[in-house]
C-alpha cells in the first residue's frame, strides 16, 4: 500500500468540506467501495478507476550514472473524487483533484530535490484515462510505450524522463489484489506493484542532463476508504535484493503506540511468483532517529527488518537522512520518502539491495482526525 | 526689487477689486484646466491601475474575438505552459445585496485559485489572523460550492458582512443566493477596486455568467517574469508575445494587459480632447483680464511711469516691472487654482462617469492628489501666456516718452490706427479659421477644427474695438433720441475709453460667443437626438438589466425571463440586442458589434437609416449573407461605404461582411456594426441578448402591460422594463447630464467675464471722479449719475451679447459640421435654440446692468475734491 498520507491527508480536507457544507454527507457517498470479485487484468487496470475515490500511480527508483553516481527518485500522481457527479455541467467543476509529487535525492551530496503539482482537470490539462495507462498533471505525465512504461517529470531545472520495462510485470498484494486497512471490510484497496521495471533513461539535476540506469518500482493503488480511527502513520518498505527477490512490507501504527493488525507485506520470487506475508511474520524494529529541522519530527532512519518465517534479517538505511517532503502547495503533509540501502541475510545467505522506505504520522496534526 | 514692491505690489494691494477680479478670473481659469486634466487622468488611470493590479503578475494575456477564448481551443493550447503559468479567467461585473439591503456593483474574477495564485496574491482575512497561509487546496474547497464568494475585507465591513453571512449576488436579471466563504484582506486587486471585488471559482462563474465553454481572457505569467531588470523583463515579454502570436490559431489573439487600457484611453480620447479644450476657454478669459490689469496698471499711471523714466529708469525696468505684476498676479492665480480645482475635479469626476458610461462598473474613478507635476503644469500654463498677455500693454509703457508721460497728455489712449488695426488682423484671423475648418482630423482628435475655432475666438476679440469704434462713431444720436442726457453722456464717456474697454468687452464676447455656440450645439444635438429616438425607438417596451457593462463583456438576460416576457398574451414580437466588443482596423479600435433580429426590424422599423434611402431593403440583403450594417460614426471614423467589405475578427478567425447600410446612431461614438441574429450566430456563437424589446398587441396599454411582466418575472428576475415613453424620457435625461459640465464650465466664463466688464467700468469711473464731481456741480442728480453708469454697463453687455450671438453661429457652424464630426462622426441638424438666445440676451443685458450698479454707486459719490 505504499501508503500517502498524502492522501489520507487530503481525504481528511475534502471530508471536512463536504461536512461543513452538507452535513449528512459522506466522504464516501457516491463512491464504489472496495469489494471481492474483482479480478485485476491488464493493461486495463493500469488505467484509472474513476468510480472510486482515492488513486495513486507510484514509482520510485535507485538509479546511477555511467560514472558511478547514484541517485533515487520518486514521481507520483493522486487522484482525489470530491464530487462523483458535479451539478455544475461547467468542464471546469471539480470532479476530482490530480496531485503529483516529484523527487530526485542525489545521494552523493545528500541533496533533496522536490516539486509538486495541485490541479484540476479543467480543459484536460490534467487527468487519468480509463483503461490503459495514462496519467498526467501538466506536462508530468506516465504512460505505455508497448509494455513498458514512460514517466516524464521535468520541473525547470530537474527532473526524470524514463523508460522502465515491465520486469517480472504486476503482483497483486493481499487477497485478491484487495488489501485491507481496516476492521470494517470497505476499509480497503486494490493494490497490486510491479516490483522490479529495468529503467533507462536521463535524470536532469540542476539543469545537467544524465544518462541514467537502474530499478524502479511502481504501486497503484485505488479504493474509496481506507483508514481507521486511531490508525496514525505507517511505515511501508519496496525491497529489491540482490538475489533478485522484492519485498514489501507496511505496518500501521496505531495512537496508543502499538501496531495495528492490519499491517502485511508481500514475498516475490526473482521468478514474479508472489506470496503474502502476514502481520506476524513481519517485525520491524526502529534504530538510529533523524530530527528533521524544518519540521521538527523525528523519523527513523534506520529499520531493523525481520522476516522469522522466511529466515530473513535485513538492515535498512536510509540513503541520505534529509529526505523529508514538505508538500504544502499540494495536500499540505510532511512526510519522509527516500531511497535506502539493504545488507542482510536470507537464510544464510548475504544479501544487499536497494529500496524506498516511506514514513508518515510523525510530523503534522494527529492522523486519526482523518477518519470518522 | 524694492521698486517692484513699491510701484507694482503696492498698486495692486491698493486697487484690491480690479486686482482681486484679476486674480480670481486667473485662479478659475487654472482651476478649470487643471479640474479637467485631473478628471481625464483620474477616470483613466483609475481604469489603468485597477488593470494593473488586478493584471497582478501577468505578462500577457490571450483574448478572443469579441466573444471570449472558446475552451475547445484552449485545450489545444498546452503549449502555452512552456512559456510560463497559464491562468484562465472569468472576469464580469454583478451586484452584491449585502443583508444591509444595500446593492453594490461589483467586479467578479472567476478563476481557478489553484492555478491563479501566483497571478493575484490573495489572502483570506481569516487565515491570517490565526497566522497561517492559506494552502491552495484549503481555497479551493472554500469556493467549490457554487453558491459559495470571496468578498473583501473592506466590503464586509463597510455591509456588516462576515464569514458565512448569506449575500445575494445579482448577475444579470437573475438573483443568486451565495455564502460569503472568505474575505480577502485590504491589499492587492481587493484595494484597487475599492473593495469592490468578489472572487468566484471559475465553475460557478460560468455557470452563473451564462459563460458554459467560454472563458473570457486566458492569462500568462511567464517563467521569468520577475527579471530585475525592467528593460530585460519587457524584451522577455515582447520575444514571447510574437512567438506566442505567431502560434495561436485563427480567432486568438495574445496582449499585454495594459492594451486594454489603452482601449479605453483611445476610446476616451475624443471625449477628454474636447473637454480639454472646453477648459482652456476660462483661461483665456483669465487671460484678457491680465491683460486688461496690466493695461489699466499702465494708463492710469502715465505720470508715474513719466516720472520714472525722467529719473533714469531704462525701458527695459519699466516694461520688466508690469511683466512682473502679470506674473504675480499669474502665479497667484495658479497658486489658488490648483487647490479650486482638485475641488472642481471631483464635481466634474461626478459629472462624467456618470455620462462617459459609468466608465467601468467598479472601478471607481478617483481623482488623483495634486502632485507637484500639476503644479508646474499650472505654472507653465499660466505665467507664460499672461506674460504674453501682458506683453502689449507692457511695452507700451516702456516706448512712453517721459513728456508724454509725465504730461498726461492723452491718458485715453488715442484711438489712432487701432480700429484698422484690428479689423486687418480680425479678417486675417476669420480667413485663416475658414482655412482651419477645412483640414481633416489628425490621429481622430479635431486639432485643426479646434485651432479653426480659436482663430474665429480671436478674430471676434480682435473685432471688438473696430465696433466700439462703429459705436463711437454712430451711437450717439440714437442714444441721445432714446435715452437722453444720460444716454449721451453714456455714449461719450464709452467712446472716450475705447481702447480701454475694448479688452474687457472683448473678454465677455468670446465667453458669450462660446456659450452661443456650445447652446446652439447642444440643442441642435438635442433636436437630432429627439428625432432619432422617435424615429428609432418604436418597441412598445424595453427590457434590461439593472447592470450595464458600457466596456467589456454585456450583462445578459437570461433565458428564463425572456420565456416568461415573451409568454405574455399581449407580446406579439420579441426582438433581443446582442452585443460584443470587437476590436477593429489596423488601431485595434473598440468598436461594438451588434446583432439583432432584422425581420423584426424591418417590420417594426428600428433603424434611421443615411445612405442607401431604402434601409429596409438594404436590411433584407443582409439578412442570410456575409452582411452588416454599420453606424454613421463607424463609416466615418474607418471610412467605410455601402457595398465595401470590412474585416471582422471572429472565433473563426477573420471574415469578410459587405456593408449593405449606414444608419444614424447616437447611443455610442465608439461605432457600430450590426448583423442579423442568424449571422451573428453562426460567427460568434449563441450567447444571451443584454436587452430586449417587446412588440404589444395593438391597443393595449403598455403601462398595464409593464406591471403585469414585472409581476411575472417577479424577484427572481431583476428586470428594467420600461415603456417607449419612459426610454424616451431617461435618454434625454442622460443627454442632458452629458452636457451639464458643458454649461458649467460655460458659465464660470461667463461669470469671470462679466466681473472683468464691472472692474473696467470701476477704474474708469474712479479716473473720472473728477468730472462726475463737476457734473454734480452743474446740477446732475444723482440719479442720473446712477442711471448714466448703468446704461454704460448695460450698453456694453448688450453689445458683447450682440457681437457673440453673431460669432458664436460661426463657431457653432465649426462645432458642429467640423469638431464633432471629426471627434464623434455623427450628423447633428442644424437648430437654432431661438428661446434659449433671446432668454441669455435679455439675462446678460440685465446682468451686466446690475454689474453697473457698483460701479454707479461709486460713481454718485464722487465729488470735485475728489483726487484720484
Amino acid at each position: 500500500m505504499s501508503a500517502r498520507w498524502v492522501v489520507g491527508a487530503i481525504a481528511l480536507a475534502t471530508a471536512t468540506v463536504m461536512v461543513a457544507q452538507e452535513p449528512a454527507a459522506v466522504p464516501s457517498e457516491g463512491w464504489r467501495q472496495v469489494e471481492a470479485g474483482y479480478p485485476l487484468r491488464f493493461p486495463r487496470d493500469h488505467g484509472s478507476h474513476s468510480d472510486y475515490r482515492i488513486e495513486w500511480w507510484y514509482y520510485t527508483g535507485n538509479l546511477s550514472s555511467d560514472d558511478g553516481r547514484r541517485f533515487g527518485y520518486q514521481v507520483t500522481f493522486f487522484r482525489i473524487g470530491v464530487d462523483p457527479a458535479p451539478a455544475n455541467p461547467s468542464r471546469w467543476a471539480v470532479r476530482d483533484l490530480f496531485m503529483a509529487h516529484l523527487a530526485v535525492t542525489d545521494i552523493e551530496t545528500g541533496r533533496l530535490l522536490t516539486a509538486e503539482r495541485l490541479a484540476r482537470a479543467g480543459v484536460g490539462w490534467s487527468g487519468a484515462s480509463v483503461g490503459t495507462l495514462e496519467v498526467w498533471n501538466g506536462d508530468w505525465r506516465a504512460d505505455l510505450d508497448g509494455e513498458s512504461h514512460r514517466v516524464r517529470a521535468i520541473d525547470g531545472m530537474f527532473g526524470v524522463d524514463l523508460h522502465l520495462e515491465p520486469g517480472k510485470g504486476p503482483s497483486a498484494h493481499g487477497r485478491d489484489g484487495i488489501s485491507r486497512k481496516g476492521s470494517e471490510p470497505g476499509n480497503a484497496s486494490y493494490y497490486y506493484s510491479m516490483t522490479r521495471m529495468p529503467t533507462s533513461g536521463r535524470l536532469v539535476v540542476d539543469g545537467e542532463e544524465i544518462e541514467v540506469r537502474g530499478a524502479s518500482w511502481m504501486d497503484h493503488e485505488f479504493g474509496t476508504t481506507f483508514l481507521e480511527e486511531g490508525q496514525v502513520g505507517w511505515d511501508w518498505f519496496s525491497l529489491q535484493l540482490d538475489d533478485g527477490t522484492d519485498i514489501m512490507l507496511y505496518q500501521l501504527r496505531r495512537d496508543d503506540g502499538d501496531r495495528d493488525p492490519n499491517s502485511a507485506g508481500t514475498w516475490v520470487e526473482p521468478t514474479g511468483a508472489s506470496t503474502g506475508l502476514e502481520a506476524d511474520e513481519l517485525v520491524l524494529v526502529p534504530g538510529r532517529r533523524w530530527l528533521s529541522p524544518s519540521s521538527g519530527a523525528v523519523y527513523p532512519v534506520e529499520w531493523r527488518v525481520e522476516l522469522p518465517s522466511r529466515d530473513t534479517h535485513l538492515d535498512v538505511v536510509a540513503a541520505v537522512d534529509a529526505q523529508e517532503l514538505d508538500t504544502d502547495a499540494s495536500t499540505g503533509v510532511t512526510y519522509w520518502e527516500g531511497a535506502v540501502t539493504v545488507t542482510g541475510q536470507v537464510a544464510d545467505r548475504a544479501v544487499t539491495g536497494r529500496g524506498y522506505l516511506e514514513m508518515t504520522g510523525y510530523a503534522g496534526r494527529p492522523m486519526s482526525e482523518m477518519f470518522r | 526689487m524694492t521698486l517692484f514692491r513699491q510701484f507694482i505690489v503696492r498698486a495692486l494691494l491698493g486697487d484690491r477689486s480690479r486686482s482681486a477680479v484679476t486674480v480670481v478670473g486667473m485662479t478659475l481659469g487654472v482651476a478649470v484646466v487643471v479640474a479637467i486634466r485631473l478628471a481625464n487622468t483620474g477616470s483613466i488611470r483609475g481604469f489603468a491601475t485597477a488593470l494593473d493590479v488586478v493584471a497582478g503578475q501577468t505578462s500577457l494575456e490571450i483574448v478572443g474575438s469579441g466573444v471570449g477564448v472558446p475552451e475547445t481551443q484552449l485545450a489545444d493550447l498546452a503549449w502555452l505552459r512552456d512559456y510560463g503559468r497559464v491562468s484562465p479567467v472569468i472576469d464580469r461585473t454583478a451586484r452584491v445585496r449585502a443583508p444591509d439591503g444595500t446593492e453594490t456593483a461589483v467586479r467578479v474574477l472567476g478563476v481557478d485559485v489553484l492555478r491563479d495564485r501566483p497571478f493575484r496574491e490573495y489572502r483570506l482575512l481569516r487565515f491570517t489572523q490565526e497566522g497561517r497561509d492559506l494552502r491552495p487546496q484549503e481555497f479551493l474547497e472554500l469556493m467549490l460550492d457554487t453558491s459559495a464568494v470571496v468578498l473583501t475585507e473592506q466590503f464586509g465591513k463597510r455591509h456588516g458582512i462576515d464569514l458565512d453571512t448569506p449575500v445575494e449576488l445579482i448577475i444579470g436579471d437573475r438573483v443568486h443566493d451565495a455564502v460569503v466563504r472568505g474575505l480577502l484582506l485590504d491589499e492587492g486587486p481587493a484595494r484597487v477596486v475599492d473593495g469592490q471585488l468578489a472572487l468566484l471559482d471559475i465553475a460557478a462563474a460560468q455557470l452563473l455568467f451564462d459563460r458554459l465553454g467560454w472563458l473570457d481572457r486566458v492569462e500568462l505569467q511567464l517563467f521569468d517574469a520577475d527579471a530585475v531588470d525592467p528593460a530585460v523583463r519587457s524584451t522577455r515579454i515582447d520575444e514571447a508575445e510574437r512567438a506566442i502570436a505567431a502560434r495561436l490559431p485563427e480567432g486568438l489573439r495574445v496582449q499585454r494587459p495594459a492594451q486594454r487600457g489603452r482601449q479605453v484611453e483611445q476610446m476616451l480620447a475624443a471625449f477628454h480632447f474636447n473637454l480639454t479644450a472646453l477648459s482652456y476657454i476660462a483661461l483665456v478669459v483669465g487671460l484678457f483680464l491680465v491683460y486688461n490689469t496690466v493695461a489699466v496698471s499702465v494708463i492710469s499711471r502715465r505720470s508715474e511711469i513719466g516720472t520714472l523714466r525722467a529719473l533714469g529708469a531704462t525701458r527695459r525696468l519699466v516694461r520688466g516691472l508690469f511683466l512682473g505684476e502679470a506674473a504675480v498676479l499669474a502665479l497667484v492665480g495658479a497658486g489658488l487654482g490648483l487647490p479650486v480645482g482638485w475641488l472642481l475635479a471631483w464635481a466634474a469626476v461626478g459629472l462624467t462617469s456618470t455620462t462617459v458610461n459609468t466608465l467601468y462598473i467598479a472601478t471607481a474613478a478617483t481623482v488623483p492628489p495634486l502632485g507637484a507635476g500639476d503644479l508646474v503644469l499650472a505654472c507653465a500654463v499660466a505665467v507664460p501666456l499672461a506674460l504674453a498677455a501682458a506683453a502689449i500693454p507692457a511695452n507700451e509703457a516702456a516706448r512712453m516718452t517721459p513728456v508724454a508721460a509725465v504730461r498726461d497728455a492723452d491718458r485715453f489712449a488715442q484711438l489712432g490706427r487701432l480700429p484698422r488695426r484690428a479689423a486687418w488682423l480680425s479678417l486675417l484671423l476669420f480667413g485663416s479659421g475658414a482655412w482651419l475648418a477645412r483640414q481633416d482630423a489628425v490621429g481622430g482628435l479635431p486639432i485643426f477644427g479646434l485651432g479653426a475655432a480659436l482663430a474665429v475666438v480671436f478674430g471676434a476679440a480682435a473685432l471688438v474695438p473696430v465696433l466700439l469704434d462703429l459705436v463711437r462713431r454712430l451711437g450717439r444720436v440714437p442714444m441721445g433720441r432714446w435715452l437722453r442726457v444720460e444716454g449721451l453722456l453714456a455714449h461719450a464717456n464709452l467712446s472716450a475709453a475705447v481702447s480701454r474697454l475694448a479688452v474687457s468687452v472683448a473678454a465677455l464676447v468670446v465667453s458669450l460667443a462660446m456659450l452661443t455656440a456650445i447652446a446652439i450645439m447642444v440643442g441642435s444635438f438635442r433636436e437630432t437626438v429627439t428625432y432619432w429616438v422617435g424615429q428609432t425607438l418604436q418597441a412598445d417596451l424595453f427590457v434590461a438589466t439593472a447592470d450595464r457593462a458600457p466596456v467589456g463583456p454585456p450583462v445578459t438576460i437570461s433565458a428564463e425571463a425572456e420565456r416568461l416576457l415573451a409568454s405574455h398574451p399581449d407580446v406579439v414580437a420579441l426582438d433581443g440586442f446582442r452585443n460584443v466588443d470587437l476590436t477593429y482596423g489596423p488601431d485595434s479600435d473598440l468598436i461594438i458589434l451588434g446583432a439583432g433580429d432584422f425581420e423584426v426590424l424591418m417590420e417594426h422599423g428600428g433603424l434611421l437609416f443615411k445612405n442607401p434611402a431604402d434601409g429596409r431593403a438594404a436590411m433584407r440583403r443582409a439578412v442570410a449573407a456575409d452582411a452588416v450594417v454599420v453606424s454613421e460614426s463607424f463609416a466615418l471614423k474607418h471610412d467605410v461605404a455601402v457595398d465595401d467589405q470590412i474585416d471582422l475578427d471572429s472565433p473563426q478567425g477573420t471574415r469578410q461582411f459587405r456593408v449593405t447600410a449606414v444608419y444614424y446612431d447616437y447611443s455610442s461614438d465608439r461605432g457600430l456594426v450590426v448583423m442579423d441574429h442568424a449571422t451573428f450566430a453562426r460567427y460568434y456563437g449563441a450567447q444571451r441578448p443584454s436587452g430586449l424589446s417587446l412588440y404589444l398587441e395593438p391597443g393595449v396599454d403598455p403601462e398595464v402591460v409593464r406591471d403585469e411582466l414585472l409581476d411575472v418575472v417577479g424577484r427572481e428576475h431583476q428586470l428594467f422594463i420600461r415603456t417607449n415613453g419612459a426610454l424616451r424620457a431617461e435618454v434625454l435625461r442622460i443627454f442632458d447630464a452629458t452636457f451639464a459640465i458643458t454649461y458649467a464650465l460655460e458659465a464660470i466664463a461667463i461669470v469671470v467675464a462679466i466681473l472683468g466688464v464691472a472692474t473696467t467700468l470701476l477704474t474708469l469711473i474712479l479716473e473720472r471722479r473728477q468730472e462726475l464731481g463737476m457734473l454734480r456741480l452743474v446740477g446732475a442728480a444723482r440719479g442720473q449719475i446712477r442711471r448714466m453708469v448703468v446704461i454704460e454697463a448695460a450698453m456694453l453687455g448688450v453689445l458683447s451679447q450682440g457681437v457673440g450671438l453673431v460669432v458664436g453661429v460661426v463657431l457653432s457652424l465649426i462645432l458642429i459640421y467640423v469638431i464633432n464630426v471629426q471627434s464623434f462622426g455623427w450628423t447633428i441638424q442644424y437648430h437654432l435654440p431661438l428661446g434659449f438666445l433671446a432668454q441669455s440676451t435679455l439675462l446678460i443685458a440685465v446682468t451686466t446692468a446690475l454689474a453697473g450698479l457698483y460701479p454707479a454707486r461709486v460713481a454718485t459719490r464722487a465729488t470735485v475734491g475728489d483726487s484720484r
